[in-house]
């Protein structure tokens, strides 16, 4: 890769001209992207102040490129943690924030719709404040707090001092080791899961609309793992990101319980499946997958992806139930 | 005079009320069903259109009906109905008059359900006037008024067939013809939903309909004579029971949730069923043809759906499909010592005779009913239109139609902001 780039646009087109090269299989994928986006951080960096910044940070990705899952295409999840609190550093980084924001959006990263981008102020706080923000959000219990609390576990450090992220996951493992009940609250958050096959073992599609007949892939199939996987990974005290890291990690911890044995290979077979359909579609028809295109093996496969994961889900949340109590 | 004479009379009466007060759950039915644009037009024409029906049953509807000097397809007599007495009757006869009136506007009312929300006003008046005098006469007079279908001992205690069937069939051709609404179906093929915008009112609909059934049914009786009106109402409400639950337990399954249109659907669907069958069949019959009309009434809404008829208010699968259904049932489940017209059906040694009258029916019925109307609304639409413009409808009849909104404040205040 060329290693200067002038403008977001010219990035973008060398993105667009090189994607296909990486599309093979989402880990390549994703270190592709984690690639486009450090050019992107440091072409913003640059326009800022010659480049400059009056600390030391950490820029960190969170949602799907914090798990190392991002399709083709995916929404922009960050934020950045700084070194010293002060007016200056906040508002320098707040403006590094809505650039880097805005170079990836132009590179293809589009705007995220919840705002969980370094141009948000709640995404975009020095280390002493982030220490603050996440202790008010784990004695809070709100549903948003408990939501951001998931967004940041899958957060990993992509420029600068890495090891901040670490330490803010650090100081939350250990509020959870006093505060055990913290991991059930975590669970209530995500109990909820688009149910796609039915009593009788058949697919329950979406009814209406230009995805009818359609599975939603995102929330039928990879959230039911995603979020199962993350608590076993908090429970345990994890640093690791991507899901399948975290599953061959709680392998190790645990052994080869039957919930998990089947996980892994089934995560990566949606995996696959998500980068075929993401082929020639745009952000949000990437996660609909047609039943009536599918070949009988394949409906076979998917159908046992869905019916474990549900299992997984409702083994998590039976785990958890019984360690912490109703 | 005669108490028996007064009692019957009596509870006719109360039975006309009942079905009468039915047409408010109607009102309820389809403006729940529908979007806020189109709720006032809805709720008013219903009104006017039972109005206009009312006129017309009593001007050539009743005559053509029950009158003498029958032809092949009506009666000849007791046009513009004085309100006179047939001696020797066991009830008042205005009582009686009243109650057919009542069946003949419910006829009408699911005949326009097909037309929701695209449908001219002018079109509304048009077809009720036609409709009272051309289409459910002949049919009421083929099974009621001892037509060809009454000599063959055609089963349809409270008319499944009569009243339902022929509504629904109207509202058939009404739909093809009018083609569906603006948005119910993208460029590719695939259905929106264009949800209802109250389900309150529509399960509030559905509980008006349920007791106005007790009207329908029960009431059919036309006697008080050893309370077997209470037998009929009992099925009835068995069947609606079973149709609710059958249908909350199919949209469970097939699609993952219990899915509250289909539950009011399903008790619907099961009352329709019933009313031919009420007084011929056990209870264990009611729960079963109840049951199956719950199931059946989901799977033919997606029939329709996936055919591209659009039907807002599931007049076709509610009335139509479950009014087949209920009008076949009688041909397996009628008893021997129920069967006061025809005969038991094939479950109880009867064969398959009663099942073949009922099917021929069926068939006969709705092909007249079918046939006139898409030929009514066919030359209508050449003639002078029967939808709405694209403007109109997407302003809501509400406003294209009457020039008031169902819902002021709703929509005055999102004009403002627009003005603003």
């Amino acid at each position: 890769m060329a290693n200067d780039f002038d403008s977001y646009e010219s990035i973008r087109k060398w993105k667009e001209n090189h994607l296909s090269e990486y599309a093979y299989d989402t880990y390549t994928l994703n270190q592709f992207h984690d690639l486009i986006m450090n050019k992107v951080f440091e072409a913003a960096i640059t326009r800022i102040d010659n480049g400059k910044p009056p600390c030391d940070f950490c820029w960190f990705i969170a949602g799907s490129g914090g798990r190392l899952e991002q399709g083709l295409i995916s929404d922009q999840d960050h934020g950045i943690i700084f070194k010293i609190s002060s007016v200056e550093n906040e508002s320098y980084f707040l403006q590094l924030g809505k650039e880097v924001s805005y170079g990836l959006h132009v590179v293809g990263y589009p705007y995220c719709q919840g705002k969980i981008m370094s141009s948000n102020p709640m995404w975009c706080k020095s280390l002493e404040v982030w220490l603050e923000q996440l202790y008010r959000w784990m004695e809070e219990g709100s549903l948003e707090s408990i939501r951001n609390l998931q967004i940041f576990y899958d957060a990993r450090g992509l420029y600068g001092e890495g090891d901040y992220v670490q330490q803010l996951k650090a100081f939350i493992y250990q509020y959870q080791s006093n505060q055990p009940g913290i991991i059930k609250r975590l669970m209530e958050s995500v109990m909820h899961i688009k149910n796609a096959i039915g009593p009788l073992g058949h697919f329950i599609p979406i009814e209406y609309g230009k995805y009818q007949g359609c599975i939603d892939l995102k929330y039928s199939a990879f959230l039911p793992y995603v979020n199962a996987i993350r608590l076993l990974a908090i429970r345990e005290g994890l640093y690791e990101t991507s899901t399948l890291d975290r599953m061959d990690a709680l392998l190790q911890c645990n052994g080869a319980e039957v919930e998990l044995i089947n996980s892994r290979s089934n995560f990566q077979q949606l995996l696959d499946y998500r980068l075929i359909l993401a082929k020639g579609n745009r952000y949000e028809d990437a996660h609909y997958l047609q039943i009536s295109t599918l070949e009988k093996h394949d409906r076979k496969v998917l159908k046992q992806i869905l019916k474990d994961g549900k299992r997984l889900h409702q083994h998590v949340i039976k785990l958890i139930e019984k360690e912490i109590g109703c | 005079m005669d108490p028996i004479f007064l009692m019957n009379s009596l509870w006719v009466m109360l039975g006309a009320i009942l079905v009468i007060f039915m047409i408010g759950g109607f009102i309820l039915l389809e403006a729940g069903s529908t979007r806020m644009k189109n709720a006032g037009h809805i709720a008013g024409k219903t009104i006017f259109t039972f109005g206009l029906a009312s006129i017309i049953y009593w001007a050539v509807g009743y005559g053509f009906t029950f009158g003498d000097n029958a032809n092949f397809f009506v009666g000849l007599s007791d046009f513009f109905y004085s309100g006179a007495q047939i001696e020797d009757a066991s009830l008042a006869t205005s009582v009686f008059f009243v109650f057919q009136l009542a069946f003949a506007g419910i006829s009408i009312t699911i005949a326009l359900g097909g037309f929701a929300e695209r449908a001219k006003f002018s079109a509304y008046v048009i077809f009720t006037i036609l409709f009272g005098a051309l289409i459910y006469p002949v049919i009421a007079h083929w099974i009621w008024g001892g037509g060809w279908l009454a000599e063959h001992g055609k089963q349809d205690f409270a008319g499944s067939t009569v009243v339902h069937l022929t509504g629904a069939m109207a509202a058939l051709a009404a739909t093809i013809l009018l083609k569906p609404r603006i948005g119910k179906y993208n460029a590719d093929g695939t259905a929106n939903n264009l949800a209802g915008h109250n389900q309150v009112y529509t399960a509030l609909a559905v509980l008006i309909l349920w007791v106005g059934w007790f009207g329908f049914n029960a009431g059919s009786t036309v006697a008080v004579d050893e309370g077997f009106f209470g037998f009929v109402a009992l099925n009835t409400n068995l069947a609606a029971g079973a149709g609710a639950v059958a249908a909350t337990l199919i949209s469970w399954v097939v699609l993952g949730k219990p899915d509250v249109p289909t539950i009011l659907n399903g008790a619907l669907a099961g009352l329709v069923a019933i009313t031919a069958s009420c007084a011929f069949v056990d209870t264990w019959g009611a729960v079963v043809i109840g049951f199956i009309a719950g199931i059946i009434v989901f799977y033919s809404a997606r029939f329709f759906e996936k055919k591209k008829i659009d039907d807002p208010i599931f007049a076709l699968s509610v009335h139509g499909t479950a009014g087949v259904w209920g009008t076949l049932s009688t041909g397996f489940f009628a008893t021997p010592e129920l069967a006061s017209v025809g005969l038991p059906g094939l479950f109880y040694g009867g064969g398959l005779e009663q099942l073949g009258v009922q099917l021929m029916g069926v068939v006969s019925s709705g092909l007249y009913a079918f046939v006139i109307s898409f030929i009514i609304l066919f030359v209508m639409k050449k003639l002078v239109g029967i939808r709405v413009t694209e403007e109109e409808e997407i302003m809501g009849l509400d406003m294209s139609e009457h020039g008031s909104y169902g819902y002021p404040e709703q929509f005055t205040a999102s004009e403002a902001k627009l003005d603003s």
